[in-house]
């Protein structure tokens, strides 16, 4: 689904010397490297600033990477114009942030429908697929709520439903349990695991959270922006 | 410690360059407009009054009691030789123009209208209000049986430079009396009623035409600076009119007053702009910078010095849109006063409405000063609002904020 | 899109009420202002016409620009002929007019007379309306003399007195009479109500040698906006040595003036229209730029730039409609009532005589087209202001938006 064979990103890069973001990352059979397949429950791991945000943002399509190549699903994301990136971002991939980053003036329903409606679903579909996911994610009795009027775990379990909603192929998660307590952390962990069984969406987060890693089927070690395990 | 403030200050104001740009620009902007608008306006009325002073009232006018509603040569001052004497004698007033007037008809061949004869001595005039400016064509001379006539006078007979005109009104023994002159030059004024009606002639000559007596004059006009003068005169010629310019032309009286409004009004406006400009600008900077307030509050800054930051902060916005402001608005106003605002395509509607058809702007020292003073006002006002966040905020919480 | 535009309007109340505001108040002043503007210009013209001058007249050429009694008009009932069967023409009448001086026993003024059809001059302008003291002519008054006020003031004439009349007949010939002041009129216009006097053309022709001939013929039209189309078809009636002349080129200076008092009302305008758009920018802009992470979410999420600039243009394009849409009205319903009831200044036209202002009522001009033009440049205005915030925030990268403090 996803390869990535030699990706570099510089923080800097002089004449002198630079500074990697990104080095030499591979996800690919050829290159011996597994790469992201579908149905996939992965993390990338590593301590703070080894990179797992910036290769989450460069699979996302989010970030620009300085050489090698990245497929997506036979796409070279690097050869893509902006616009033809934004399309992907919007019907291939949900994002689940560590700040939760719901829009602020839609309330819970409209913002998990709120990618649906930009793909232009129907509304009696967009309306059941909120029910459907909102179940799922027990925040069924908040559908009507502004953001700002719900727990950090309600908060997040609505941003995965959002990026659940319109069946993406596949969910990035950047430190989704980072603002939540261990028991919502778990909580929310579960239900993502049930996502992914049930609609099979293939599931990839960056984060250094226990409760992360002893829930996910496969790990990525991070170090330096260099892969040191796979 | 107020160096690195004044730094802080300053740094931060230009750490966002897009809107700060915004707001420079705007200040910068509008101030200009109001600038050059209110050059332009002060320039048409100042020019307006200055023409009118001198091709008639000058500062003072003295008439005969009842002339001004009935204008017959029996109503004249009668000594106007000794009123001369007395009046050159006074330090403050700078020149005196002593005419005679008569209304009668205009003709050529052709063409006839109303006209009022104006007995004038050249030397008098020139020293008085620079005379031989108002000249649109010919050349001003009385030589052989010479007339000026007001510019829409001569377009009203039709007449050019050398045309003969003849001249018909009633003498001193009610007798119609016409003579025959030859125009030699055409008088732009701008001032409305003499350039539709005015012909001049030498004083001497009417004289005799009229049948008055020498020592006889219709308008006593003066040119001085003093602010007393007036009072002085009223009540030192208790039988004559003495009138002061604004009296007398009551219109222009109130197109200075009804500037002065739509200045003050523009001003206020401006201001107002500019003082929801910085507002807006400062109280998203600050609530951007919450943080890094909360940081600084807890490490001990006061209160004070945050709150002189910010005000250096608005200063710097205010004045680099001031300093830019100025330097546009002064270059459009020396544009306005040297080039001047052409509507030579409405030629004939504003000279007939009295106005030159170049207008020329005016540049005054106030309208910098005043603007400086507004905008520093307007600068620290602005940062009132955002600046009771800060004293409100509470410093554990805010550094906490999500950034 | 348009939803979500809504919900964000409701959200940045402040930023809403501010642009909305701002839009209003400027909506409402542009169309009352030029409504007013435009207003005083037309009373101006009407009052004029009103008094004495046509919406068109027939002169022969040569006539205003050199004069002179070889450039009478001489067959004024074949034209009179004609002119009564043209569409568009409402009255007409001949006027025959000439400079001479007035007498009395001590004073003497320089005077126009002009010789008049009474009862047709009553439909054709106001001098008849506008009588003070003593009576209108008729074809029957003989050498009764019809005077401005300010002119028999000037001359100590009063009603009954007789007054010498001193001038040139059409043939060159010395003319001289003795009138009577049968009537006074006061039009308001300084310079005419000084300078003229009438008399019935019945009596003043002979006197004249007159008969048939006039200076110029003057037209009154059913519709003043029609003007020159009935310009150009009595002009294919008439031989060429004739010009026909509308108002506009009759009273040019007038006009010219006009547009001038409008070039300085916009510039005055257009310093107002700056400063309000920039408000209206700033504050689009200061709540795009506290937005800028929202912005950045949304476009992680899928939104393409084309939707941003789609949803800020929503945003301005409601919060501007609803403003103009209520703005709109009541601006046309000042301008409508103030232009039944117009606006009356007291003493307005005692200080402004000289300008040919008649009357202290200045009315408001309602005209659908002015004010449609009017709105459409304040919606210009408002969308030309988000112009900025739209490139400033579509200027970030998504993931760097996310990360904009």
């Amino acid at each position: 689904m996803i390869k990535i064979e030699n990706v570099n990103k510089y923080f800097y890069k002089g004449e002198d010397r630079e500074l990697h973001a990104l080095k030499n990352i591979n996800l690919s059979i050829e290159k011996g490297e597994y790469s992201i397949e579908k149905g996939e429950y992965s993390l990338l791991t590593g301590p703070s600033g080894c990179g797992k945000t910036t290769l989450l943002n460069v699979i996302g399509a989010l970030d620009s990477f300085d050489s090698g190549k990245i497929y997506f699903e036979d796409r070279e994301l690097g050869a893509l114009s902006e616009d033809e990136k934004t399309t992907i971002r919007l019907n291939e991939i949900g994002f689940v942030f560590q700040a939760y980053n719901l829009v602020p003036v839609l309330n819970v329903e409209e913002n998990i429908g709120f990618i649906m409606r930009l793909r232009g679903f129907p509304d009696s579909e967009i309306r059941e697929r909120v029910k459907e996911v909102a179940a799922i994610l027990e925040i069924d009795t908040k559908l009507r709520s502004l953001p700002s009027t719900l727990s950090g775990g309600q908060q997040q379990r609505v941003a995965v439903a959002r990026a659940v909603a319109a069946k993406p192929k596949i969910i990035l998660a950047d430190e989704p349990t980072a603002n939540l307590d261990s028991k919502n952390s778990k909580a929310l962990m579960d239900m993502m695991r049930s996502l992914n069984v049930t609609e099979n969406i293939s599931i990839v987060f960056a984060s250094h959270d226990k409760d992360v890693l002893e829930s996910v089927d496969r790990v990525i070690k991070l170090n330096d922006g260099e892969i040191i395990e796979s | 410690m107020y160096k690195l403030i004044l730094k802080l200050a300053f740094d931060n104001a230009f750490l966002r360059l897009s809107r700060t740009m915004l707001v420079i620009i705007m200040i910068a902007v509008s101030m200009s407009m109001m600038l050059s608008i209110q050059g332009l306006y002060d320039g048409m009325t100042l020019s307006m009054i200055e023409k009118t002073k001198r091709s008639d009232s000058g500062e003072i006018s003295i008439y005969a009691k009842g002339y001004r509603l009935s204008k017959t040569i029996t109503n004249s001052i009668k000594n106007v030789s000794k009123i001369k004497k007395v009046l050159e004698a006074k330090p403050e007033i700078d020149a005196l123009a002593i005419r005679i007037k008569a209304d009668g008809l205009s003709a050529t061949a052709r063409k006839s209208s109303f006209s009022t004869m104006i007995g004038i001595d050249l030397k008098e005039e020139e020293h008085f209000g620079t005379f031989s400016e108002f000249l649109k064509e010919g050349e001003v001379t009385f030589s052989k049986r010479g007339v000026l006539l007001g510019s829409e006078l001569a377009k009203t007979l039709k007449v050019k430079i050398g045309s003969k005109v003849i001249f018909s009104a009633q003498d001193s023994d009610g007798e119609i009396n016409a003579m025959a002159l030859k125009v030699r030059g055409i008088m732009q004024t701008s001032n409305i009623s003499l350039d539709a009606s005015a012909m001049y002639i030498d004083k001497k000559v009417l004289q005799e035409f009229l049948g008055i007596p020498k020592d006889a004059a219709m308008q006593i006009a003066i040119r001085t600076k003093s602010k007393t003068l007036e009072n002085s005169l009223v009540a030192e010629y208790r039988t004559l009119e003495v009138k002061s310019f604004l009296s007398l032309y009551p219109i222009i009286k109130q197109m200075e007053d009804m500037m002065v409004i739509f200045n003050s009004i523009t001003f206020f406006i401006v201001m107002l702009v500019v003082f929801i400009g910085i507002m807006g600008v400062m109280y998203v900077s600050i609530l951007d910078r919450i943080r890094e307030f909360g940081i600084m509050r807890s490490i001990g800054l006061s209160y004070k010095l945050i709150r002189l930051q910010i005000f250096l902060e608005a200063l710097f916005l205010g004045l680099s849109g001031y300093i830019i402001g100025a330097i546009l608005g002064y270059a459009a106003l020396s544009y306005l006063k040297h080039v001047g605002l052409d509507l030579s395509a409405f030629a004939d509607g504003m000279e007939s409405y009295g106005m030159s058809k170049v207008i020329y702007g005016d540049i005054k020292l106030s309208y910098f000063t005043s603007t400086l003073l507004a905008i520093i006002g307007a600068s620290l006002l602005s940062v009132l609002p955002p600046l009771r966040k800060i004293k409100t905020m509470n410093t554990i919480e805010v550094t906490k904020v999500e950034t | 899109m348009f939803s979500f535009a809504l919900k964000n309007i409701f959200f940045y109340k402040s930023r809403s009420i501010t642009t909305f505001i701002l839009t209003f108040v400027s909506t409402l002043f542009f169309i009352v202002y030029v409504a007013m503007m435009d207003g005083s210009h037309n009373s101006m013209l009407k009052n004029a016409l009103k008094v004495y001058t046509g919406a068109i007249e027939i002169y022969k050429t040569g006539y205003r620009d050199i004069g002179g009694n070889e450039y009478f008009i001489e067959n004024v009932d074949e034209i009179e002929s004609k002119l009564s069967q043209i569409d568009g023409i409402k009255h007409f009448t001949s006027r025959y007019e000439t400079y001479g001086i007035l007498s009395t026993d001590r004073y003497s003024s320089a005077a126009m007379v002009t010789g008049i059809n009474p009862l047709k001059e009553e439909n054709m302008s106001q001098l008849k309306a506008t009588l003070i003291e003593g009576e209108f002519l008729s074809e029957t008054s003989k050498n009764c003399l019809y005077a401005g006020a300010d002119l028999i003031k000037k001359i100590h004439l009063k009603v009954g007195d007789e007054v010498s009349f001193i001038g040139s007949a059409s043939d060159n010939s010395f003319a001289a009479d003795l009138f009577t002041l049968c009537g006074v009129f006061r039009t308001g216009s300084f310079e005419f109500d000084s300078s003229a006097s009438f008399v019935s053309r019945s009596y003043f022709d002979e006197l004249m040698y007159a008969q048939n001939k006039a200076s110029y013929i003057t037209i009154d039209v059913d519709d003043l906006e029609d003007v020159d189309s009935v310009r150009l078809s009595i002009k294919k009636q008439l031989s060429s040595e004739l010009e026909v002349l509308t108002w506009k080129t009759l009273m040019k200076s007038m006009v010219e003036m006009m547009q001038v008092d409008s070039i300085f009302g916009y510039i005055s305008m257009s310093l107002f229209f700056v400063v309000i758009f920039f408000v209206i920018m700033i504050f689009g802009f200061i709540n795009v730029s506290s937005r800028v992470k929202e912005f950045g979410i949304l476009r992680c999420i899928g939104l393409s730039r084309a939707n941003v600039r789609a949803l800020l243009l929503y945003e301005i394009f409601i919060l501007s409609s609803l403003a103009i849409v209520l703005a709109t009205p009541i601006g046309a319903a000042i301008a409508y009532y103030f232009s039944i009831h117009p606006i009356v200044i007291e003493g307005m036209s005692e200080t402004y005589k000289e300008y040919g202002i008649v009357s202290d009522s200045v009315p408001l001009d309602f005209n659908i087209f002015t004010i449609s033009w009017n709105v459409a440049l304040i919606y210009s205005l408002n969308f030309l202001s988000v112009i900025y915030p739209i490139s400033y925030i579509n200027a970030f990268k998504p993931i760097e938006a996310t990360r904009h403090v």
